[in-house]
């Protein structure tokens, strides 16, 4: 099976599956009620996405072996 | 108003100057117009497509949007974007940049012959783009007629023929040289304003305390299910790896790695000013102006009731910019669609370099004004239109793009199916001729996927030489 795809570098690949699991896990429903400082979890989440997910990928890029 | 519109005309003036200077430097050349001789430096280029994303909704909308429906809503739908250019970074950034031509259409066209390929994806591209030109139109044209107090259609007349000249004759430079001196402007006011607040107030948590206690609404999720944001979210997030004019900005990086790395540092400048917008100015304008009738002119009033004319003058300079430097990167990727995509054939092999010269600018001209025109009598609904224009591109382009690139068993008639069948499947949604209950996106690119798939494994294998380049684009 995986044959069938060009392979990934690993570190890419985790930093992929770090964003859709990150993605996902931020519209589960239960984020929708509690709050904190008076803000639902989920606007928190969103803005903490908007922030980890370049980043994360800034620092996969930018790592020493990838120059 | 003096001051505020003398600030503005300095400022089209230089977006001009700037697209006269360009213009020398592309005559003659397809590299240097359309994408800038591919030499645009990485922190440069970060620039640039921070202001190619942020539109004039990214400033007005963005506050209105966090006032009227509160703030979590708000970063769900510019979240999608943000995450978008990761995932362009990993899936296709290093890969088309290496591709090394100009457009999405060159890399889909080579990927799939096919004539099917090479005309109905540039006639996609230039049906959404319209669709989203005149939306970025109209609101430089309310923010003139609002700040300024110049009429609608003389705002929106002289905005667009602005950018339509330096457009046209400077190509990529200009739109490169402009956006960052766009871009540069929107965080200095956005983020400058949101700093001063900081620096009266505390911390973002106070404010956000302070806000909540008086107007509990600004964080709370009641307006609409977080389900009917999961469809936004997933427009942008796979339309950024496929959209044009963002495509674009990767064929103008000087190498793969400065390409990626641009990518995501526009990231990080674009949700400084989303955040900054959302977390420290909302919430003043929710303090100060609680009752709002209508929600988009909080920033403004903000503006209006804390800082001098000199400071509103490059607030509205600002909004202006962020509609420019969208529409500008729209206008060009519009124009390459028609006279790169469509008619570059015939222009090669029948044209003199003059003949070429003229008919980019000529395109650039057709298109602008004709939105131009649609501009003066804009549908009421065009903001919801052009996000369901791009979402139309990103359901039909998303899965041939990502699956041509990493799957070794995409085809030729998988990815004219997936085309075909994403593009539809859309549109019969969207307009609800086919009622399914769910996100026009999230079903076109599951039926575009399926597409690939029956191509892929039903269809004829493809060709050893085919993989062997799609190999080497990885690895270069």
């Amino acid at each position: 099976m995986l044959k069938s795809f060009f392979p990934m570098d690993r570190a890419e690949a985790l930093a992929l599956a770090f964003l859709v699991a990150f993605s996902v896990f931020s519209f589960l429903p239960a984020w929708r009620s509690e709050e904190i400082a008076g803000m639902a979890v989920f606007g928190w989440l969103m803005a903490a996405l908007m922030v980890l997910s370049p980043a994360l990928a800034l620092w996969v890029f930018g790592r020493p072996g990838k120059r | 108003m003096l001051l505020e519109r003398v600030l503005v005309l300095l400022y089209f003036a230089g977006c001009i100057g700037i697209g006269i200077a360009a213009s020398r430097r592309v005559r003659g050349s397809g590299d240097e117009y359309w994408v800038a001789g591919r030499r645009i430096g990485t922190l440069v280029n970060a620039m640039a497509i921070m202001a190619t994303l942020a539109s004039g909704g990214s400033i007005i909308g963005v506050m209105g949007l966090a006032y009227s429906q509160g703030i979590p809503a708000t970063l769900a739908l510019f979240a999608g974007a943000v995450v978008g250019f990761p995932l362009a970074s990993l899936l296709v950034a290093r890969e088309l940049r290496n591709f090394g031509r100009y457009t999405i259409t060159d890399f889909l066209a080579f990927r799939y012959p096919s004539s099917v390929v090479r005309t109905l994806v540039p006639i996609l591209i230039v049906i959404a783009f319209t669709i989203y030109i005149v939306a970025q139109l109209k609101a430089a044209g309310i923010t003139a007629e609002t700040l300024l107090g110049i009429p609608f259609e003389q705002a929106l007349t002289v905005a667009t023929l602005v950018f339509v000249i330096y457009v046209s004759f400077g190509g990529m430079v200009a739109v490169t040289w402009t956006d960052v001196f766009q871009g540069f402007l929107m965080l200095v006011v956005v983020l400058g304003t949101g700093l001063w607040f900081l620096w009266e107030v505390g911390t973002p948590l106070e404010l956000m305390r302070r806000a909540t206690a008086v107007a509990p609404e600004l964080g709370r999720v009641e307006h609409r299910p977080v389900a009917s944001y999961l469809g936004y979210f997933a427009i942008w997030a796979t339309a950024i790896p496929v959209i044009p004019h963002i495509v674009m900005r990767v064929f103008t990086a000087r190498d793969a790695r400065g390409a990626r790395l641009s990518l995501n540092l526009a990231m990080l400048a674009y949700s400084a000013l989303i955040l900054a917008a959302v977390f420290l100015i909302v919430p003043v304008g929710k303090l100060e102006f609680p009752g709002l009738a209508d929600a988009d002119q909080v920033f403004l009033k903000v503006m209006e009731s804390r800082f001098p004319p000199v400071i509103r003058g490059m607030a509205v300079a600002a909004v202006l910019a962020a509609v420019m430097s969208t529409t500008d990167a729209l206008l060009l990727a519009c124009s390459s669609a028609i006279s790169h995509d469509l008619l570059g054939n015939i222009l090669r092999e029948k044209a003199s370099q003059r003949t070429i010269d003229a008919v980019r600018v000529g395109t650039a001209w057709v298109i602008g004004l004709l939105a131009l025109y649609w501009a003066y009598s804009p549908p009421e609904l065009i903001s919801q239109f052009y996000t369901a224009g791009v979402g139309l591109l990103s359901g039909s382009l998303f899965v041939p793009v990502i699956a041509g690139l990493w799957w070794k068993k995409a085809n030729r008639i998988g990815g004219v199916l997936a085309l075909v069948t994403g593009a539809l499947t859309y549109v019969l949604v969207h307009f609800q001729i086919l009622p399914v209950g769910m996100a026009p996106i999230l079903v076109s690119l599951g039926a575009s996927a399926l597409a690939m798939a029956a191509g892929g494994l039903f269809g004829p294998p493809e060709s050893r030489e085919m993989i062997e380049a799609i190999e080497k684009l990885h690895a270069l």
